[in-house]
């Protein structure tokens, strides 16, 4: 089986779950035989393929981030003009006797069915997350739930990262819930480093990741016990979330990192004690995952796809600052619940492999051909 | 000629409020805040209705209907009996009623269903079997002469104990570990003291207990007609039937035709020449003791692996077990009666077993019975109730 695949972001150079996806779904597939021409846009660095099954096809220029929601019309205008170039060269750019196509949210929707109808091939979409959850379900663009829409409308299968997902697609933007299959999303191990007193918080700084609650939940918890925070991850936020430390009299419990490299995010990972995924709203969330991976115990957001799925975890609303801070000031106190958790959960995510999501992937695929 | 012993245990725990960490310190009426009353209350009601009620008109019937013929025995625990007390009082009524057929038998424990029997002196374990006792005196004017610990936790020292308290038998887990190649479908005595053992037959116990409504279950659907059949074929003294008196309508809904089955099961035992009934006190009387049983580590009847890992099988609940008891130490110094009962509701072994991290075969039961999302989280709850009770253990 060969497919053409139409992605944004691949490691080394990724700023999100979209990227880790695609590099372990690829892979996945590969290893069961199944032939890959990866479309991404053209970075300062080649990317360079890894696996003799994967061939990576860079197309254009475009130097943009897939969730970044500039407030700046004109970085917005730059953004939208570059994610059509993207998308007009695509559609130039592939041929060849393929399968199927595989897109990737709505940055390659445009693309994916003009090359459907040229190429006469199916198309399968994965929705790793919606307009509404990247808003925070406040003001959702209607501009991007339009392409969206289209984009799902046209699709002859749907993947969805999580029920919660699944859900979105069915009520929001009323697409038939038989053509939609849930996979949910897998990890590669990072393995454990030595614990500091650092609870950690690792996201791009929106709205849709709920910082502020992270922040709010510190002053709670600093009351009681002495820790760091650290707050991991660029985003528009960034000055509100400094001005708000400093209002609360924490900022020097609270480290900002900045952007950080792929090494620089395991190590983070090795020597946090604690993670914690506030999200307002998160289809899937992979940092829970790798975060356990590195035997750090975590709190996900009721509201998070993760959670439907990973049982040795702490679930709280995202709202809910007095359970979050109970659960973390318990976790730095007693050792024997963050070593039970630490182990109890690093067991369970061996069950979320990449050749899983491959497989359920693959019987998408051969529902089709 | 095996005589079929059936045994329910009949306890509900008091179940915890969402305690904070933002809470401790800052309780004045412990009882309410550290107590869900509303919760405990609901599920009481809903178990009574489904189960209590009906199962006890039931078995009353038929022991009335065979004459006497059709024998059981209960365990009640202390805190089911205060549920009865403050929201069901025709319920005790109904358990005294079957008391004065004279085929019903009842059974001494732990009145708070505690893990007492683990701890490092039996003092508290002493004084909570004799609060038991005085509340079956108080209500049915008997003394129990068998004795069960909470969820059948057995060993040597606690055989010593109930040897010593003037008991005449003892009810644990027909484990291999202590059996051997034997059968539990004998009386055995102590290694250590003279008093008779009687031995659960998980196999079909748990055929009726756990397996009853199983589709997957070789032996489904299970009748009564099949399963008189297959204890007249066993070998043996007494067969051990003992299961929780939820079994009948919770565990296994009315749907599944349980009732049905319990309805027919005398009339088809007694069809069997060589089948009877046989309340704990008439087993211990009958037979002899065949042979010793020897358990310097505590076994019970929980959990495939028959020990006491469920309550004690990972370092949350044993970080909760140490408090508890350390908090008791402190308590006793204090003599404070009300502080030294909330104390005791919080030892019922339940608190414990929902912390339990058990994995998936075992781990799917405990999440049936457990109030809490995951055991992380009754862990937090539990503990920080704890650290509260400490506190007023140290300053009141």
């Amino acid at each position: 089986m060969k497919i053409a695949m139409i992605g944004w972001e691949y490691p080394p150079f990724k700023v999100g779950g979209l990227g880790t996806h695609c590099y372990g779904l690829t892979h996945g597939l590969a290893d069961k035989n199944v032939q890959i021409d990866f479309y991404m846009p053209k970075l300062k660095q080649k990317v360079k393929s890894d696996n003799k099954n994967i061939n990576i096809i860079e197309v254009g220029e475009a130097e943009v981030h897939p969730y970044d929601r500039p407030d700046d019309k004109e970085l917005g205008g730059k953004f939208f003009d570059a994610v059509y170039r993207y998308n007009d060269l695509l559609i130039k750019r592939v041929r060849g006797t393929y399968d199927l196509i595989h897109c990737h949210d709505w940055l390659t929707m445009k693309a994916a069915t003009a090359l459907k109808e040229k190429l006469g091939i199916p198309l399968i979409l994965t929705v790793h997350s919606t307009e509404y959850d990247r808003s925070g379900w406040i003001y959702p663009n209607q501009w991007f739930i339009d392409i969206e829409r289209e984009g799902m409308q046209k699709a002859d299968r749907i993947i969805a990262v999580s029920e919660f997902t699944k859900r979105v697609v069915v009520e929001k933007y009323g697409i038939n819930p038989d053509k939609i299959t849930v996979v949910h999303n897998a990890v590669y191990p990072i393995g454990d480093g030595e614990k500091r007193n650092l609870v950690l918080f690792l996201g791009r700084l929106t709205i849709q990741k709920g910082p502020e609650f992270f922040l709010k939940t510190a002053k709670k918890v600093l009351d009681y016990e002495d820790a760091r925070f650290v707050i991991a991850g660029i985003g528009d936020m960034m000055p509100r979330l400094i001005e708000q430390a400093v209002h609360l009299g924490i900022s020097n419990k609270v480290i900002f990192t900045g952007k950080l490299t792929e090494e620089e995010v395991k190590h983070i990972y090795k020597i946090s004690s604690i993670y914690v995924m506030p999200s307002v709203s998160e289809p899937f969330g992979i940092t829970a995952l790798e975060a356990i991976s590195a035997g750090t115990p975590t709190i996900v957001s009721k509201s998070a796809g993760v959670s439907e799925v990973l049982k040795n975890c702490f679930k709280v609303d995202f709202w809910d600052t007095d359970e979050m801070a109970n659960k973390i000031i318990a976790l730095l106190r007693y050792d024997s619940l963050h070593d039970t958790m630490r182990q109890s959960s690093k067991r369970e995510i061996q069950l979320f492999t990449w050749d899983r999501v491959a497989e359920r992937t693959l019987q998408v695929y051969r529902g089709l051909a | 000629m095996p005589s079929i012993c059936f045994y329910f245990e009949v306890h509900q725990p008091v179940r915890l409020n969402h305690f904070s960490v933002f809470n401790i310190g800052n309780t004045k009426d412990v009882h309410s805040t550290y107590f869900n009353q509303q919760l405990n209350k609901k599920i009481f009601e809903k178990v009574a209705n489904k189960c209590y009620l009906p199962t006890n008109n039931m078995l009353l019937d038929l022991i009335r209907q065979y004459d006497g013929k059709f024998r059981i025995s209960y365990s009640l625990t202390g805190t089911f009996v205060e549920y009865c007390e403050n929201y069901l009082p025709e319920l005790i009524d109904s358990f005294k009623e079957l008391f004065k057929t004279g085929a019903v038998d009842l059974i001494e424990e732990t009145y708070f269903h505690s893990l007492s029997g683990l701890y490092d002196e039996l003092d508290e374990f002493e004084d909570q079997v004799k609060m038991h006792r005085q509340m079956i005196q108080r209500i049915f004017n008997y003394k129990p002469k068998v004795f069960r610990n909470t969820e059948a936790i057995y060993d040597n020292r606690i055989a010593r104990k109930i040897a010593d308290l003037g008991y005449k038998g003892i009810i644990t887990e027909g484990a291999e570990k202590i059996l051997g190649w034997r059968s539990p479908n004998f009386v055995y005595k102590p290694v250590n003291v003279n008093l008779k053992v009687l031995l659960r037959n998980y196999t079909l116990s748990d055929d009726v207990g756990f397996r009853f409504s199983a589709r997957n279950w070789p032996g489904f659907p299970l009748t009564a007609t099949k399963y008189a059949d297959w204890m007249s074929n066993s070998f043996g003294d007494v067969i051990n039937l003992f299961m929780d008196y939820e079994t009948f309508g919770e565990h296994q809904w009315t749907e599944t035709g349980i009732f049905e089955f319990l309805r027919h099961l005398p009339s088809e035992v007694l069809k069997h020449n060589n089948l009877d009934f046989a309340t704990v006190s008439e087993a211990v009387e009958r037979y002899n003791a065949v042979g010793d049983i020897d358990a310097p580590w505590a076994i019970s009847w929980a959990d495939e692996d028959r020990n006491v890992s469920t309550w004690l099988g990972n370092n949350m609940q044993i970080a909760c077990f140490n408090e508890l008891k350390d908090i008791g130490r402190k308590l006793k110094r204090k003599g404070d009666h009300d502080l030294l009962y909330v104390w005791r509701l919080l030892q019922t072994s339940d608190h414990l077993y929902y912390i339990s991290t058990k994995g998936f075969e075992d781990g799917n039961v405990h999440a049936y019975f457990s109030p809490y999302e995951v055991p992380y989280d009754g862990f937090i709850n539990y503990m920080n109730i704890l650290q509260d009770l400490k506190e007023k253990a140290e300053h009141r």
